[in-house]
């Protein structure tokens, strides 16, 4: 820290200097190396910089919002056929008033009155006739119109059938979240083959060919399925059944929660990532056989199926003395895909038709017009709110979360899921089909987004450990550093004063 | 001269109180608690379809033996309730039971008695070895997986499940080690279960710790509709509590002893609720407090039953033998009392996990402060 010694300037020339004062280094060596790791620090910092921050690319929020906020209406037109119009605007009248009690939210039905209405075959517009019973084929309904009070009645019918999840407020969970792609598994369970009861093998492909594809067919559209089956031969229970007096075995309700034995039976492989519909015939063991459901009075109940929500579906079956047959009887195929088609449809949100309404006999449909657009604008409508919500958590999370990335493939994933989402109410009054098909491409899209494996948030560091983990690295190497800048400076200035000065 | 390296003496000084400033979190205002309290779902019974279990145990290396034996009886335990091995997420370090230092080789015991072997059969890890990292463990919560990534290994969870959640290893004041390697924080924990509540990944979650100062990890959380316990409170150790002679270390930790003492008592149909279990816990015999969290709850205590979250499906539909009318719905209703008699250990040995204590953080720190100072004083000279 000894400042430059002064040159005597006693008997020396001025030129020279005295030899203990001497500096063997130069200035402009030592300070260019200082310099050095300087410009070295300088210039690493914003590499430093773009390798440590998150990247966080905007996203189309104001878009966003709006689209979230945009209320989403699939209209349906009604044509009444009437010679005058006497019913149509009191049925508009009707409905209105459902529609303003927001039991109908998202779905818009407009009534006409014509003396002809025209056939169409779009999921959007139906014909209500005249005729004797209440009776439905294609896109038509033939309803017995009378006088005011069947207008009530019409009303009703017609919300059941264009709205019935929004009719029922259905609240029940039974049927399965949507999914593009689902697997059915059919197992066929031998509770204990050995037992002596046991049905060895089932034609399942003919079985799936009559009871099965029909149903399959008919939602294509919405779903693709892969089947798998399989026969098990011994697939125990995990709780004791009880016996009755007549020598046959009851499930009580309770029974019936804890049926599924999952930690012995392998109902389906997990080689894929679709959610699966486990379809079950369960074969009860001799001891246990015949095998029957308890009502909650104590009854035997007349039925030997349930359905888990959600999850798949069971029978029952006793396989008759008189069987010989190792393999599953054509009686034994009615009962159990009889079953398994109610139970698929069920679950996959098919509606029921009301009790009244009777079907057209030359419709061979194993679903009709009116079940299967009910179903997709139910889907739909649950695809765009479903979309709405993770969109809008999406950017609520975001913006909550300073740490999370966001990439490249989740902002696009946003934008595809945003036009998607604008086309759907560009859709809505031209096409259902279309409509539903972009509900739910704008649905995987959000997910697709929200899902993305880059957007796992970093890890939260309070601020104590960051300076625990960078005073340790940075004091060390930076304070000799910055010193030696300093005292550099220091000298620098100190030699100028003294030119200036000289 | 003399200027900088005070300068300096400041800022180094000054670093460390910020960072205790921001080490303390603020308690949430009225107004949010308002907030909270309107946002809560209504309803007596769940609304669940299907239950999932998380079991993470966060130790390594055969003298934790005991944590290791802690995530296995809770998989046992779920698993005898009901649920499927295909909705069991098990994370395990599984070191112990092929350990050459392990008597009984594929076994591991949680008593002396060894009466009960927790390896016996059919376990699934799914997540095994170095694959326990925090980092997996939030992509599970979360779901944000690579789509290579099996279908067994995934949470597919949706609105209408239960799910239960419960970690064991070392933890301190709101931290839980992983594997000796990193470490989760409560505000990770929060901010995971607050990204599932926004994807609707769960229906309720019930959040279960056993570790040192295990309430500190559920004190971060703000999502509702979770039910958080921990085995022990700010400050306290979590008890190990028994140790087996022949094993040599500790095989279990007292407060998930107590815990899967009380489920032995529980079956399928049982009627227990969350309330009998969260009494039943007696301080003296855990040797720490543990601590409840239900202010994000939507439901009365007594009205959670236990199989809500350990139990398999709640909901069974009848479906008419011919025709399509479904309209009966089951609920559990009868008690089915089923005895079991878990033996009890023999002794009780305490074994410290001494983790993030406050005083040794302190000295620590200050430490830190002294060396720095020195350093600098040293380079100015």
């Amino acid at each position: 820290m000894n400042p430059p010694a002064v040159p005597e300037t006693g008997n020396l020339p001025a030129s020279l200097r005295d030899p203990s004062t001497l500096f063997f280094q130069y200035d402009s060596v030592r300070r260019s190396i200082i310099a050095a790791y300087w410009v070295a620090i300088l210039l690493a910092t914003p590499l430093w910089w773009y390798t440590t921050s998150i990247e966080r690319l905007p996203l189309p929020i104001s878009q966003a919002s709006q689209e979230i906020s945009r209320p989403l209406q699939l209209p349906v037109n009604v044509c009444l056929q009437e010679s005058k119009p006497i019913f149509a605007p009191l049925l508009q009248v009707s409905l209105d008033r459902f529609t303003s009690s927001r039991i109908l939210e998202g779905v818009q039905i407009h009534i006409t009155g014509s003396a002809k209405c025209e056939t169409t075959s779009s999921g959007n517009s139906y014909i209500v006739k005249p005729g004797q019973t209440k009776l439905i084929s294609g896109r038509a309904l033939e309803f017995p119109m009378r006088d005011a009070r069947s207008v009530e009645d019409l009303t009703s019918t017609l919300v059941n059938l264009i709205v019935p999840h929004l009719a029922h407020n259905d609240k029940s969970n039974r049927a399965v979240q949507f999914a593009s792609r689902y697997r059915l598994a059919f197992s066929l369970l031998n509770e204990d083959a050995s037992s002596g009861s046991g049905v060895m093998g089932w034609n399942v492909e003919h079985a799936l060919t009559r009871y099965i594809t029909p149903i399959l067919d008919r939602v294509s559209h919405l779903h693709n399925f892969t089947i798998e089956s399989q026969v098990q031969f011994h697939a125990p229970l995990a709780f004791d059944v009880q016996r009755l007096g007549n020598g046959e075995h009851s499930l009580s309700y309770e029974d019936l929660t804890v049926f599924v034995n999952s930690a012995e039976w392998t109902l389906s492989s997990s080689f894929s990532n679709e959610p699966v519909i486990h379809l079950v015939a369960f074969v009860p063991s001799s001891d246990h056989s015949p095998l029957r459901i308890l009502e909650a009075d104590g009854t035997i109940s007349n039925s030997n199926a349930f359905i888990l929500p959600q999850w798949g579906g069971i029978v029952l079956y006793n396989p008759s003395e008189g069987e010989t047959s190792k393999q599953l009887s054509s009686r034994g195929f009615q009962d159990v895909f009889g079953s398994f088609a109610n139970q698929l449809l069920s679950l996959l949100g098919v509606p029921n038709l009301p009790a009244e309404i009777q079907r057209d006999p030359r419709d061979r449909n194993t679903i009709s017009d009116w079940q299967l657009d009910a179903l997709l604008r139910r889907r739909t409508l649950e695809a765009v709110a479903g979309t709405k919500e993770t969109l809008g958590s999406f950017i609520k999370l975001v913006d909550q979360i300073d740490n999370m990335p966001i990439g490249p493939s989740v902002r696009d994933d946003v934008q595809v899921a945003l036009s998607s989402l604008n086309k759907v109410y560009d859709l809505a009054s031209t096409s259902l089909f279309q409509t539903f098909t972009s509900s739910a491409s704008a649905f995987d899209s959000s997910s697709r987004a929200f899902f993305n494996p880059g957007m796992l948030a970093l890890l939260y560091f309070p601020a104590e450990h960051k300076y625990a983990v960078y005073t340790p690295l940075f004091a060390t190497s930076m304070i000799p550093l910055a010193i030696a800048a300093l005292r550099e400076f220091k000298i620098w200035k100190q030699q100028r004063k003294q030119t200036n000065n000289g | 001269m003399l200027l900088f390296p005070f300068l300096h003496l400041l800022a180094l000084l000054f670093v460390p109180l910020t960072a205790f400033a921001a080490g303390h979190g603020f308690a949430p205002g009225q107004e949010e608690k308002v907030k909270r309290f309107f946002n809560k779902n209504g309803g007596s019974t769940s609304k669940h379809t299907n239950n999932w279990a998380v079991l993470v145990c966060t130790s390594r290396y055969w003298f934790n033996y005991r944590h290791m034996s802690n995530a296995l009886g809770m998989y046992r335990t779920v698993k005898r309730l009901g649920i499927p091995d295909s909705n069991i997420i098990l994370m395990l370090a599984d070191d112990v039971s092929c350990n050459a230092r392990n008597k009984f080789p594929g076994s591991v015991f949680a008593n002396p008695d060894r009466a009960l072997d927790l390896y016996g059969e059919n376990i699934e890890v799914d997540y095994r070895g170095y694959e326990v990292t925090v980092e997996n463990f939030i992509r599970v919560l979360t779901g944000r997986m690579d789509p290579s990534v099996p279908r067994s290994k995934r949470l597919l969870t949706d609105e209408h499940s239960n799910v239960f959640v419960f970690m064991t290893g070392h933890g301190g004041n709101e931290f839980l080690k992983f594997q000796d390697n990193e470490e989760i924080s409560a505000h990770d924990l929060a901010d995971a279960f607050e990204q599932m509540y926004q994807k609707k990944r769960y229906n309720e979650l019930f959040f279960m710790t056993d570790t040192c100062q295990a309430v500190t990890l559920h004190s971060k959380i703000y999502s509702p509709n979770i039910l958080a316990v921990g085995s022990a409170q700010l400050g306290q150790n979590s008890y190990s509590h028994s140790n087996d002679d022949d094993i040599g270390v500790a095989v279990i930790d007292g407060f998930t002893h107590h815990t899967l003492q009380f489920m032995e008592g529980v079956n399928k149909t049982s009627q227990h609720s969350m309330k009998d279990f969260f009494e039943s816990m007696d301080p003296e015999k855990i040797k720490s407090n543990p601590g409840v969290r239900s202010d994000l709850f939507g439901r009365p205590l007594e009205d959670a039953l236990i199989t809500d979250f350990f139990g398999g499906v709640a909901q069974v539909e009848v479906v008419e033998r011919v025709g399509g009318e479904y309209d009966e719905e089951v609920e559990v209703v009868e008690k089915k009392a089923r005895k079991e008699t878990p033996g009890v250990s023999a002794r009780e040995v305490e074994v410290v996990d001494d983790h993030g204590s406050d005083g040794w953080k302190k000295v620590r720190m200050w430490g830190v402060v002294g060396v720095l100072v020195s350093l600098c004083c040293w380079s100015t000279l």
